[in-house]
């Protein structure tokens, strides 16, 4: 049966693409660039000889670089070659070499070679044709949007493979790779979609199950809700408060919930929940340390009289702490949202309980529930740093912190928009029992899908082999919707789907209109384009520079462009990492859940405010401005430096907030994003800041540490009580790691006044757990830059950073090219990122203008 | 449930001591993973088969601890290798060899089980070959639901030079990996939801028919394409005709449900990439592996550990940073710690497998271990692709010999490709040679 298909699909199809190419065998490879021996000879030789081959010839040659044809082939076909001889080139623009002391070249011979350099690396991309866009798959993120997009479904594609990077971004199609796996989760994702968006029958029975949690023991109270449910509610040994179960400990009992039933048939519910939060001041904080530390200091007293005068000074210095520690300025209650399928939790949420009691706050969420024994719970989220001063006390009753108050909880659904729900009718338009030819019908709504999913026109040919699978399936008794499933998956699963077609065998071409469309709408959305994006490429207006300037400044105002800014920050700044090697909880107590989210959120906003405001894109750089909500007003202490509470950060939101005196933040460079991720979880790391900042911020890659350096002096003696950063001016003194660590650890050393989780720091901390006695080292932030340049700390950093702010547009624009066109960026790409930050340069440097000179150019619509 | 309250003052005693460890787990946030309690089987449920595993672990080890001091079947076990001295006599210590066509640095993992030179066609950033496991898989494949599986502490197949599988197929193409306990348990275990036989063998002709048309539809857009984008869409098409044989197989296994395994004690949520999970992690994928070799889902695993140049150091330890050790004495030690952790729980997989009985021998002696990296730390950090920390352990029913610590001279050592060559036959793969072997390896078979 299988096999007929497949003959009449193969009768078929190749009438539809029955152009002239299909004669060609398989294109031909690549060529090999030629080699330029005699500008070799002539240009590079006789320079080398004259100011290189001192130290970089023969085996002891310095930096471990070489200058021979074993090391330095002229053969820029061949990957390490290239890379070594990018290197000769950027030590030549930067004039780090030859060095100072040494005989220098004239400006004419060296840019002789750097010219010669280009031309080679130049040609050696084009003819290796790594300058061209290759067949791009669309990752998780653009499949989970255009799901979303073209058949409103919200399809959670985190299960699927990690996508691969290339030049730092996840949406290069040579890198993308595709395998048997993939495909099977394609499958079975294609059915739970259609599953999901297409229904039959009637509009099943909406519930809604109200919950009123009292407290009491847990897994005693049961709550009948039909005949098939009875689930335990739990509101577990708190304090009864009126109507609210009031939760007061992080340590137990700090769940509310239901548990054990199933909703009637798997969908989206509604959780509603009814909540309040208390948040002590500091007095309250004060007085309830006063009480739990005065008990201690009698009962002490009371066993060993001798010792009053010990326990009363103790009892003074600890309530210091309860007086002057920032983190006692609490903010809201917070709760954690969990949800339960099966025997796995999953957290849904995390919010401010912002209600109070007499106004009580009802939040609400969407989730999808299966039919699986499930249950939801409200958890006590606020984290209070556990230190040596608070920690045994945390416990205890009558410690002042913020509390959580739930009166009740509902769970409503499913939810439709509609019945049929708009999924469903977008797809199978019209009425369905009315269609007498089925056959059209399926032709038609087949014909609109389609179109939609290639994002492209579609044949008829390319149809009607779709409807085919429609037919078979109705004659072997499937009901309509099942039968129109099969076709719908087969589009799901097409490689017309699934990659970003640009089909051609020549070396280059004009992008159609459809193609330019999709270029923008992955881009800007992550994902396909909208009604009015496709409605230009049919006109073909979208082949004119400017609407395509034009869409891309509409599709940037829609809240879609979201995907930009959390895509390309969170790859370009590594903020996808945050988490992955946290700062150690012991060292660094202040480091929680919800910090660890909001900096996350900081980083995106200050993106996001830069570029929706068209603030000058130097802003990142430096900025008289930050991006925080409350968490981190209080952890970068910009609350504590206002006195008016009108002036404070209130609310879980991010805004923009202009920085006090004396707080040393503003700019990515000083975002506790960016400091942890370079940490290393005990102790902060300048080496990874360095090559951060050099990588990110100035697109210099150091390289990793040369391989086989054997002879590295093995021991330090007294390493155990240096500083960090003595630890690597040891290190430096090496000559096979001071060829990049003098470029490197600078940058990283003006850091050193951010601590491991971001915090500020004047010393260095060789207490207990990493805390700052009085002798401990004092920061030195300063350093030297390899031109001589003297830069000391954060701000004298970011001058340097101003002060090279040509290279960090050149940066910026080479990044998000990469991104927008989903290859990475050579050489023969210097002239079009140029190109870019002059552009910007006359437009007010705003991200906006980079955006509009990347879809205007050349480079964009051609392939 | 008051078990956290510890005393101020019973911390500041422990202060003066040594600094406070009891105050670490009382101040722990709370996490998702738990301890495992997971309990082995007695018996495996069929006839004794060959297995193979290899697990790759990053970043070398501390060379100096890890290699023993002398040789032969005598030998002195290393500071490292005491961490499973309880198995000595099933296991054997291999040093001195290495990949001679390896990069060095950290693209240890996409050569491990290839012996590949990646830069072998100019021109190309890449080019790998097929793996030794995939070559057992082809002869074990068939008669097991799943061919191979392939874990990971990152999924998918990762990048160039930083492998996240250590699987290729027979073009060289990345076999992506899992890494989420949860997924591979529903994967191996759930059964598929159709109402019965018939829905079931249904819905698999639907899917071989929606391959089909999609396959038709791949190649006539080939014809189309340049050479670069027909490289990538060649993947698609094989990949797509793979899963044609994949659904084939399924619907030959449909008469047979499933292997029933309650998830209890599987702490199926723990997380690769949180340091608190991490140990819970590489346990539960172990005993993930172990239930699919005693059910026979499957008769070859690859599991790299941490994907290269990353990797768990515990305690806020960066495993990737202490490998740029420099010869530095207190990082070699907090290697030598990391390694051991990681024997630790190579040898609670052995016991495992010990413990449960096939046919009228025991599960460890049915199965192959290979265990090691791409990459030899060094003894002044050098990152490089010779003399490799290598284990090799059970199968001896197979063939394998042990207790014993086969030494070689690192400049005079067959090629790596050796080993893999013999570790093949032994599970059940002759072929005539692999990557640039020369020969069998001596003296483990």
């Amino acid at each position: 049966m299988f096999r007929w298909v497949q003959q009449v699909l193969f009768r078929c199809l190749p009438l539809v693409w029955a152009l002239p190419s299909l004669q060609a065998a398989a294109p031909p490879e690549p060529a090999k660039p030629e080699v330029d021996t005699a500008g070799y000879t002539t240009v590079v030789a006789p320079f080398f000889k004259a100011y290189c081959a001192e130290c970089h010839d023969g085996p002891k040659s310095k930096g471990d670089f070489k200058i021979n044809a074993s090391h330095l082939p002229n053969n820029f076909s061949d990957v390490t070659a290239s890379g070594h001889w990018r290197e000769v080139a950027r030590v030549l623009t930067r004039n780090e070499m030859p060095p100072k002391k040494s005989k220098q070249p004239p400006a004419k011979e060296a840019t002789a070679v750097l010219d010669w350099i280009t031309t080679q690396a130049v040609k050696a991309e084009q003819a290796r044709r790594s300058n061209t866009v290759v067949l791009r798959r669309l990752n998780r993120e653009e499949y989970q949007n255009t799901i979303r997009d073209l058949i409103g479904v919200d399809f959670d594609a985190s299960g699927f493979p990690q996508d691969p990077l290339a030049g730092g971004f996840d949406n290069n199609g040579s890198a993308l790779t595709m395998s048997p796996l993939q495909v099977e989760l394609y499958l079975s994702a294609a059915r739970q979609i259609l599953d999901r968006a297409l229904v039959e029958g009637d509009r099943p029975e909406p519930v809604k199950w109200r919950f009123t949690p009292k407290v009491g023991p847990a897994d005693r109270t049961r709550q009948r809700l039909d005949a098939k449910n009875n689930p335990l509610v739990n509101g577990g040994n708190n304090r009864q408060e009126g109507n609210f179960v009031a939760v007061h400990r992080e340590s137990w009992d700090r769940t509310i919930g239901a548990r054990d039933f199933r909703v009637p048939v798997a969908g989206t519910y509604v959780i509603r929940v009814s909540a309040a939060g208390t948040t002590p001041d500091r007095a309250a904080v004060i007085r309830s340390a006063e009480k739990i530390l005065g008990k201690r200091r009698d009962e002490q007293t009371a066993k060993q009289p001798l010792r009053a005068e010990q326990n009363q000074a103790q009892f003074e210095r600890d309530l210091e702490h309860f007086k002057n520690n920032p983190m006692y300025d609490y903010g809201p209650a917070r709760i954690r949202l969990t949800q339960q399928l099966g025997p796995q939790p999953r957290t849904l949420k995390e919010f401010d309980a912002t209600g109070s009691i007499s106004k009580p706050e009802i939040h609400e969420f969407r989730a999808r529930f299966t039919t699986e024994s499930a249950g939801v719970h409200f958890e006590y989220a606020y984290s209070i740093p556990k230190v040596l001063e608070n920690f045994w006390m945390q416990g205890n009753d009558e410690f002042a912190r913020p509390e959580m108050l739930v009166e009740w909880f509902e769970i409503e659904g499913p939810l439709y928009d509609a019945w049929p729900p708009t999924s469903h009718t977008n797809i199978l338009f019209g009425s369905t029992t009315g269609a007498t030819d089925e056959h059209r019908y399926a032709t038609d709504v087949l014909t609109k899908f389609m179109r939609r999913a290639y994002r492209r026109p579609v044949s008829t040919e390319e149809v009607a082999a779709k409807v085919r699978h429609f037919d078979l399936a109705r004659q072997e008794g499937a009901t309509l919707v099942e039968a129109i499933k099969r076709p719908l998956a087969a589009v799901l699963i097409s490689p017309h789907f699934l990659y970003l077609a640009e089909p051609t065998r020549a070396n280059s071409r004009t992008l159609t209109p459809h193609e330019l469309a999709n270029r923008l709408s992955y881009f800007i959305w992550s994902s396909m384009p909208d009604a009015e994006l496709l409605a230009s490429a049919d006109s073909g207006a979208l082949a004119t520079p400017s609407e395509r300037s034009r869409q891309a400044v509409r599709m940037l105002a829609n809240p879609r462009s979201e995907a930009l800014v959390r895509n390309f920050t969170g790859q370009w700044l590594g903020l996808r990492d945050v988490g992955n090697n946290p700062p150690a909880s012991d060292l660094y107590p202040q480091y929680d859940r919800h910090l660890e989210t909001s900096i996350v959120s900081e980083s995106e906003s200050f993106f996001r405010e830069i570029m929706s405001n068209d603030i000058d894109a130097r802003s990142l750089i430096k900025s008289d401005f930050v991006t925080v909500n409350e968490r981190l007003a209080r952890f970068y202490g910009i609350n504590a430096a206002h006195e008016k509470e009108s002036a404070k950060v209130r609310g879980d939101h991010f805004r923009k907030v202009m920085v006090p005196a004396g707080i040393n933040r503003g700019g990515i460079v000083t975002q506790a994003s960016i400091l942890t991720t370079t940490s290393n979880g005990t102790r902060t790391s300048p080496v990874k800041r360095g090559t951060w900042v050099l990588k990110n911020l100035l697109n210099m890659d150091p390289g990793l540490p040369v391989a086989n350096v054997g002879d590295i002096a093995p021991k330090v003696p007294g390493i155990d009580k240096a500083t960090v950063r003595k630890r690597l001016e040891i290190h430096r003194s090496l000559e096979q790691c001071a060829r990049c660590h003098n470029k490197i650890d600078p940058l990283g050393f003006a850091l050193e006044n951010f601590n491991a989780a971001g915090e500020w720091r004047d010393r260095e901390g060789f207490g207990y757990k990493g805390r700052i006695e009085r002798n401990d080292p004092l920061i030195d932030a300063s350093a030297e830059m390899v031109d001589g340049t003297k830069i000391v700390g954060v701000a004298g950093l970011q001058n340097a950073l101003m002060g090279q702010n040509e290279l960090f547009l050149s940066c910026l624009a080479g990044k998000l090219i990469t991104y927008a066109m989903g290859r990475e960026m050579g050489l023969a790409d210097q002239p079009l990122i140029i190109a870019a930050v002059d552009h910007m340069k006359q437009n007010k440097y705003t991200l906006r203008s980079l955006v509009e000179f990347i879809t205007m150019s050349n480079e964009f619509a051609n392939r | 449930m008051k078990s956290s309250m510890i005393s101020r003052r019973a911390i500041l005693r422990g202060a003066g001591v040594a600094l406070g460890l009891p105050l670490l787990d009382a101040m722990q946030p709370h996490l998702n993973g738990a301890p495992s309690t997971f309990k082995h089987w007695d018996k495996s449920l069929v006839a004794p088969a060959p297995r193979l595993i290899c697990c790759y672990i990053p970043n070398g080890v501390n060379i100096i601890d890890w290699i023993p001091k002398d040789s032969g079947t005598n030998y002195t076990l290393s500071p490292t290798l005491e961490a499973i001295k309880e198995y000595r006599q099933d296991f054997s210590v291999i040093s001195g060899l290495g990949h001679p066509a390896s990069q060095g640095g950290h693209s240890g993992a996409d050569t491990w089980l290839t012996g590949a030179n990646l830069k072998a066609k100019p021109g190309f950033d890449y080019t790998n070959t097929m793996s030794i496991d995939q070559i057992v898989a082809a002869v074990h494949g068939p008669k097991t639901r799943f061919g191979s599986l392939q874990l990971s502490d990152m999924s998918g197949t990762g990048s160039a030079g930083h492998s996240h599988t250590l699987s290729f197929d027979i073009q060289g193409t990345p076999i992506p990996s899992e890494n989420s306990p949860r997924r591979l348990f529903e994967r191996l275990f759930v059964p598929e939801t159709a109402a019965d036989r018939k829905a079931l063998l249904q819905r698999y002709a639907e899917r071989r028919s929606v391959l089909d048309d999609v396959a038709t539809e791949s190649k006539a857009l080939n014809s189309r394409l340049g050479i670069q984008d027909q490289r990538k869409l060649d993947e698609y098409l094989s990949s797509v005709r793979a899963t044609e044989k994949q659904i084939e197989r399924m619907a030959a296994w449909v008469d047979i449900p499933k292997p029933k395994i309650q998830e209890n004690g599987l702490q199926l949520s723990s997380k690769p990439m949180d340091g608190h999970d991490r140990p819970m992690w590489l346990d539960v994928m172990m005993e993930l592996t172990y239930l699919a070799f005693v059910t026979d889902l499957t008769r070859v695993v690859t599991f790299e550990w941490s994907r290269e140049a990353g990797g768990y150091g515990g305690g806020g330890e960066n495993h990737h940073e202490l490998s740029h050790h420099g010869g530095d004495a207190g990082m070699l030690k907090k290697l030598a710690e990391i390694d051991k952790f990681h024997l630790s729980r190579l040898g609670k997989f052995m016991g495992m497998l010990k413990s449960t009985r096939e046919g009228t021998g025991n599960l460890l002696d049915q199965t192959a271990i290979v265990f090691g990296s791409g990459m030899n730390s060094g003894i002044g950090g050098e990152h490089s692709p010779r003399n490799l920390p290598l284990l090799v352990a059970g199968g001896r029913n197979l063939g394998l010999k042990h207790g014993q610590h086969l030494a070689h001279d690192p400049a005079k050592a067959p090629p790596l490709s050796n080993l893999m060559l013999t570790v093949a036959k032994a599970a059940g793969a002759t072929v005539p040679s692999f990557s640039d072997s020369t020969g069998m390896l001596k003296g483990i078979a």
